[in-house]
């Protein structure tokens, strides 16, 4: 098999520089196209695991974003044969006021006319002391707790600014943690200020 | 004439208007005019109340003319954070949704007070949406920018406040504090800031942000200023029954007694981390003229911070919830996933950090056995971009926003008054230092601020020229 063939790596690299204009844009409708229309399709993200490309791209349309300034730090092409190309990527990328090192690896397979698709891609990020409340079990359970509390609060959230306010559960619960531990002797009483 | 009378203080404009070298009306026209000018610029002011300021102007010639006491601030043009209300006005706190309110049917207490005073209201300034918020960078009003260098944020939330005294749009303005945001603004702005102690100012008029920590505050160039309008909106309020604390009126004469005998310890341990050398110099000239060397360690102030983060949350989420279940579109996007999150606290953070705060009480006050006033610095990095996000502190890349309050926020959590004093360094952005004291000892920070003036060492010079 053919390795870097320099017509195939310069395919490639142009089919990821769109992707990666269309994920910076989170133009929904393009980045559905990318991705093998198939349940063979899968894509492991950070926070969550899709089988099949009807999950994908639920998870597009519903997932709200901002990655105006993700940049791409480094990118590593390499195609085997005439069809067939790993890309490997890692960004930066602020996400709720977060600063994040990230790596995506995907696996683009050239489809007939279908052209250049991604059958299987992986999302990570390099998780540090100052960005694991983002990562932690806390962000998933930070997700489960805020919709349950809002429904127990009867305080509805729309979808949309549910990944938001997780994070920010997430952060709250670790902001807590040391306060939590405190022993304080049970006759300090909370520093009301209600006088009847 | 107008143009040396934007850069008087309040001080020497009451004394220029009192003594009939200018006219009240002048001195509104003049700041008029700048605002006119420079406003688009910095976009400190949201509403300029053009005509009530002729009109308390106006009224403050006649009285002097009828031979009358116009007030210790006669003349003294000033601004107040958009969440306080001004008669006939509709008091926004920053957002879309407080819009579709009704105008104030009177004006607030501090607001009362300081017009009794002479002073003159030009109009309501910038600020976060519902003051959660460090840098004033606002999706309805959009940010306010530097005066010192405008492509800087003024910090937050009473930016637009700490914008308009440094440029000279106000000889002083309203903000509130909750967590540092008179303190911050001042710090990036370059201005003397003054957070009083708890419940010591009347809250009566303005929109709240968490009732636990609130304070309303002043910014303004000069320790004079910050005395006179202290000492003006001081006093309980029978529209505020939180507003309890009785202080004794504040004179030149005492600010200007010096800082011999006042015990003066540099807040270490925490409060060190991540100093930057522009920091550390400016902590050294304030210690070197206080004649200090002495340092002290709180018992955990990270916990405070923590507790102070808590209390904010919770309280800010049920104030607002209605607001956040029904129009959370119409919130600025950059504070509506944090109010919400804080809807949603359990009530044990809320009261283990409340419990926290009484015990640290205690620890704060045993600490003041032995020292007057504590120095620290009010933010750990002087004014940023206004498309920063990150800042390097300690070795990490940590967020802006969020790190803003770190050493302001513990000091909140039990309600101590600071001083917050400019300090100027050639080609750098101006940063400023904490002055923390005990409960009620206002005076002896401000003659410590005085003092750091007299010195040289702190100052609040005008930015953009008069």
């Amino acid at each position: 098999v053919q390795i870097n063939d320099p017509a195939v790596v310069a395919e490639v690299t142009l089919a990821s520089d769109v992707y990666e204009r269309a994920l910076i844009d989170n133009d929904v409708e393009a980045l559905m196209g990318f991705f093998w229309d198939s349940a063979q399709a899968l894509r492991i993200g950070v926070a969550e695991e899709l089988y099949g490309s009807e999950p994908i791209n639920e998870f597009r349309r519903k997932r709200t974003v901002s990655f105006t300034d993700r940049k791409t730090l480094g990118r590593h092409v390499v195609a085997f044969g005439a069809d067939m190309a790993i890309v490997t990527i890692e960004f930066s990328v602020v996400a709720f006021g977060n600063p994040r090192h990230g790596r995506q690896s995907q696996v683009w397979v050239k489809l007939g006319d279908a052209g250049w698709r991604v059958v299987s891609a992986h999302v990570s990020h390099r998780v540090t002391p100052q960005n694991s409340a983002a990562f932690s079990t806390n962000a998933n359970d930070g997700a489960a707790f805020a919709a349950a509390a809002s429904a127990i609060l009867r305080a509805p959230i729309d979808p949309a600014h549910l990944g938001g306010v997780a994070f920010n559960v997430g952060l709250m619960s670790n902001i807590a943690a040391p306060l939590m531990e405190i022993e304080l002797p049970e006759t300090v009483e909370p520093a009301a200020r209600f006088i009847p | 004439v107008s143009a040396d009378l934007v850069s008087l203080s309040a001080q020497e404009i009451a004394a220029g208007v009192r003594a009939r070298r200018f006219a009240a009306t002048q001195v509104a026209e003049a700041f008029l005019a700048r605002i006119e000018v420079l406003n688009p610029k910095i976009n400190a002011y949201t509403l300029v109340t053009s005509e009530r300021a002729l009109r308390e102007a106006a009224r403050v010639d006649a009285v002097i003319a009828a031979g009358e006491d116009p007030g210790p601030l006669a003349g003294a043009p000033y601004a107040v954070k958009n969440l306080f209300d001004l008669e006939g006005e509709v008091t926004v706190a920053g957002s879309k949704i407080n819009r579709d309110n009704p105008p104030a049917a009177q004006d607030a207490t501090a607001v009362t007070r300081l017009a009794n005073a002479g002073a003159i209201c030009l109009g309501a300034t910038n600020m976060g949406e519902y003051a959660y918020d460090f840098v004033t960078i606002n999706a309805h009003d959009g940010a306010t920018r530097n005066p010192h260098d405008l492509t800087r944020s003024a910090g937050g939330s009473s930016g637009g406040s700490g914008a308009a005294v440094a440029a000279g749009l106000a000889t002083f303005a309203l903000g509130t504090d909750t967590n540092g945001s008179v303190r911050v603004p001042s710090s990036f702005c370059g201005v003397w800031g003054l957070k009083p102690t708890y419940a010591c100012l009347s809250r009566a008029g303005v929109f709240p942000f968490v009732d636990a920590l609130d304070t309303v505050g002043t910014l303004a160039r000069s320790v004079s200023d910050l005395t006179r309008t202290f000492d003006a909106m001081a006093g309980p309020d029978a529209r505020d029954p939180n507003c309890g604390r009785v202080s004794s009126p504040l004179t030149d004469t005492e600010i200007d007694a010096g800082v011999r005998g006042v015990r003066v310890a540099a807040l270490e341990g925490y409060f060190a981390r991540g100093r930057t050398t522009e920091l550390s110099a400016a902590l050294a000239a304030v210690a070197g003229v206080l004649g200090s060397n002495s340092t002290v360690e709180l018992p955990r102030p990270d916990v405070a911070r923590s507790a102070a983060f808590l209390i904010t949350a919770a309280e800010a989420g049920e104030l607002h919830r209605e607001r956040l279940v029904r129009r959370a579109a119409d919130f600025d996007p950059a504070s509506r996933d944090r109010f919400i999150a804080g809807l949603l606290a359990p009530a044990a953070w809320y009261l283990k950090a409340q419990r926290f705060r009484a015990w640290w009480k205690g620890e704060v006050a045993r600490i003041f056995e032995t020292v007057d006033v504590l120095i620290a610095p009010a933010t750990p990095m002087s004014a940023p971009g206004l498309d920063e996000q990150t800042f390097e502190f300690d070795g990490a890349t940590l967020p802006l926003r969020a790190n803003v309050g770190l050493f302001t926020q513990p000091i909140t959590l039990v309600g101590l008054p600071v001083v917050a004093a400019p300090i100027h360094q050639p080609g750098r952005m101006p940063t400023a230092v904490q002055l923390i004291g005990r409960p009620g000892s206002e005076l002896t920070l401000l003659r410590v601020a005085r003092e750091l003036e007299r010195q040289g060492v702190c100052s609040a010079p005008l930015a953009l020229g008069s």
